[in-house]
């Protein structure tokens, strides 16, 4: 059987100094694919480099048993948030209906389908309501969430997200990983890239312990030898971030 | 007045305002103005070869040398390890350097005016007619006419990949748009819009002409399509009105064209419904007029809850004023330092109170406070509550409960 991703021997460089050593790593069957390490392991460069978006030093990729060029509208990527510019101006649906680009011809505008489809999108995400907000009104977790929408309305097979929890509130985080999951039940393969131990354990089904090389891969509970569960939220957090919120706008809360 | 140098002026801000704002929103301002600078040695050798300026041999001159201006740039950003803006700035200049040199080297055969490239001359540009269906139509109208087609056309034909790569290149590129066709493409129309208003506005100006609508669009609009349509209304009629003020004034149009643009920045950055001076303003002097009205309340009702002998009404102009304003609209009466509260003032001067105490209870239970250290935050907290947080609040702490000093907690009012 062909892997879905099969990255061989890859090496990535900065200039002549390696950030990522020799990876060999493949991932066979639909899962919730974790690519864990502490910060500046090289985690994200190695997404990069499976992706084409950073040249490779030495080894090669493939998706599919074929090169990336052959399958790329199968294959989704979600940035960091802020590696973007959220004044851009555009509106949440606006962001969602570039999922669909792909699949779009010259002089080709997206149609009544692609909005219907960008549409249905943000309502699996949960942000319908603010279907025609301008992006940088919105919280940083509907902001990953309007990124994880285009990601869904590019119907991929395989997706690739870069800390899509970073920065994100509990509702939002409960929201994404559901979706994922749904992704994955589909027979999606979703690969995310996380630098929290604790909600790693409990969220990926195998995962790969990326610091500068590959240190080991596999089954969760086996790669990640101690479990730490994550902390709950007691709610606290909600309500002073939106009082902070309208004591800057100088309204009132709901 | 004459009539054609101002439609030159309209047509060639149209088409500069156009692909200005696809460079502003994708923050490459600054490409822009090393290509408007870089594209002169490229309209000189072409004009030496037998072009005209704006001619189909200039425009092909012009593209390769903003080509060559934004590749050289790269090359030395990546080799030389020269942040952007600085390798950029180095390119460019160089360009443009040359080709004020090659102009003077050759001043007996090129027909390029220094003044020209400095500020360009509309009337020059407006004098030079072809004609068309009849009329004497100038040529540089025509060609801003044929490079505005090109360049909408241009746009229209990759829309989605330019905006997909505006704002997310790498998730664009993933997805196989073609993010770098799509960018050098509007490298080559932003060539295309310089060369086309060089004659008029200058290989200087048009920097303004490019970066200063779209700009002051954005500062306006929340959509892409938007920010485009006023950057081109603001463009031509910075256009006109500059076209009058110079020829009421006597000076250079292009000069009096870029002025007016900033002058529409300015006022764009004042005036800003989000986010501008002005308006920003305005809702901290209505912030601070608000709390001083419920503070003037606030203090009237504890008063009455401890029996008219407690504080008096707060002093300062503010307070004072607030006072006047609220006896006014019949919520308070009696003497100006000791205001009473009326039956219609007293619903809202309890709910401030009630907020209040709310949150020193909340505070009390969630944070580790002294208790004479709960009344400062609840003193700034308390105008920001609404009905429905004070009620998850009271959820919180138990209902008819009292706040941490004791007192008692108003129950909301239907």
């Amino acid at each position: 059987m062909t892997a879905i991703v099969e990255l061989h021997d890859v090496t990535v460089a900065y200039g002549r100094r390696p950030v990522l050593w020799n990876v060999d790593l493949a991932i066979d069957e639909p899962c919730l694919y974790g690519i864990i390490g502490p910060n500046g392991a090289g985690k994200s460069t190695l997404v990069k480099a499976a992706l084409g978006l950073v040249p490779l030093s030495g080894g090669s990729v493939r998706f599919f048993g074929r090169p990336l060029d052959d399958v790329r509208g199968r294959v989704g990527y979600v940035p960091q948030r802020e590696s973007v510019d959220w004044d851009f101006p555009v509106s949440a649906i606006d962001v969602v209906l570039m999922g669909t680009f792909h699949r779009l011809s010259w002089f080709r505008r997206p149609g009544v389908r692609e909005r219907d489809t960008a549409m249905a999108c943000l309502d699996r995400v949960g942000l319908a309501d603010v279907a025609s907000r301008q992006i940088g009104g919105l919280s940083g977790g509907q902001q990953q969430r309007v990124f994880l929408a285009r990601a869904l309305a590019q119907e991929a097979d395989v997706y690739f997200l870069d800390e899509p929890m970073a920065g994100v509130d509990a509702k939002s985080q409960e929201r994404i990983l559901r979706v994922l999951s749904e992704l994955r039940d589909r027979g999606s393969l979703v690969v995310i890239v996380h630098h929290d131990l604790r909600t790693a354990a409990s969220w990926f089904d195998r995962v790969a312990l990326v610091d500068m090389r590959l240190v080991a891969a596999g089954a969760t509970a086996e790669v990640l030898s101690r479990e730490n569960l994550a902390r709950t939220y007691s709610g606290h957090l909600d309500l002073l971030d939106e009082i902070g919120r309208a004591m800057q706008t100088g309204r009132r809360t709901r | 007045m004459m009539v054609w140098p101002m439609v030159v002026a309209a047509v060639v801000s149209a088409v500069c305002a156009v692909v200005g704002t696809m460079l502003v929103v994708r923050r490459m301002s600054l490409l822009g103005d090393a290509i408007s600078h870089g594209v002169l040695p490229g309209i000189v050798v072409a004009v030496l070869a037998g072009g005209r300026p704006g001619g189909m041999l200039s425009t092909v001159g012009a593209v390769a040398a903003a080509m060559l201006t934004v590749w050289a740039a790269e090359a030395i950003r990546r080799r030389a390890r020269l942040s952007e803006d600085a390798a950029a700035g180095v390119v460019f200049t160089t360009f443009f350097a040359a080709g004020v040199v090659l102009i003077s080297l050759y001043a007996s055969r090129v027909d390029l005016d220094p003044g020209c490239v400095l500020h360009g001359i509309l009337e020059l540009a407006a004098a030079d007619t072809v004609p068309l269906l009849g009329v004497a139509v100038p040529r540089a109208v025509v060609n801003g006419l044929v490079a505005l087609a090109v360049v909408t056309v241009f746009l229209a034909a990759t829309w989605p990949a330019q905006l997909f790569a505006a704002f997310d290149a790498d998730a664009a590129r993933v997805v196989g748009v073609p993010v770098g066709f799509a960018t050098t493409g509007l490298l080559a129309m932003t060539a295309v819009a310089t060369v086309a208003s060089f004659e008029a506005v200058g290989a200087v100006l048009v920097v303004a002409m490019l970066v200063v609508p779209a700009a002051t669009a954005e500062l306006l609009f929340r959509s892409l399509g938007r920010v485009m349509a006023a950057a081109v209304a603001i463009a031509v009629a910075a256009a006109v009105a500059g076209y009058l003020a110079a020829w009421r004034w006597n000076t250079t149009a292009a000069g009096m064209i870029a002025i007016v643009l900033g002058l529409c920045y300015l006022v764009a950055v004042l005036a800003a419904a989000d986010g501008g001076v002005i308006p920003r303003l305005a809702g901290k002097g209505w912030l601070a007029w608000r709390v001083a009205c419920e503070d003037v309340l606030a203090a009237a009702w504890r008063r009455e809850e401890a029996g008219g002998n407690a504080a008096a009404t707060p002093a300062g102009l503010l307070f004072r004023l607030a006072g006047s304003w609220l006896r006014l609209r019949g919520k308070v009466e009696g003497p100006t330092d000791r205001l009473a509260l009326t039956d219609a003032g007293r619903g809202e001067a309890e709910t401030i109170v009630r907020s209040h105490r709310l949150w020193e209870a909340w505070l009390g239970r969630n944070v580790e406070l002294p208790v004479d250290h709960l009344h400062p935050p609840a003193e700034w907290v308390e105008h920001y509550l609404g009905a429905d947080v004070r009620r998850r609040i009271e959820e919180e702490v138990g209902p008819a409960s009292s706040d941490p000093h004791g007192r008692e907690i108003p129950t909301e009012r239907g």
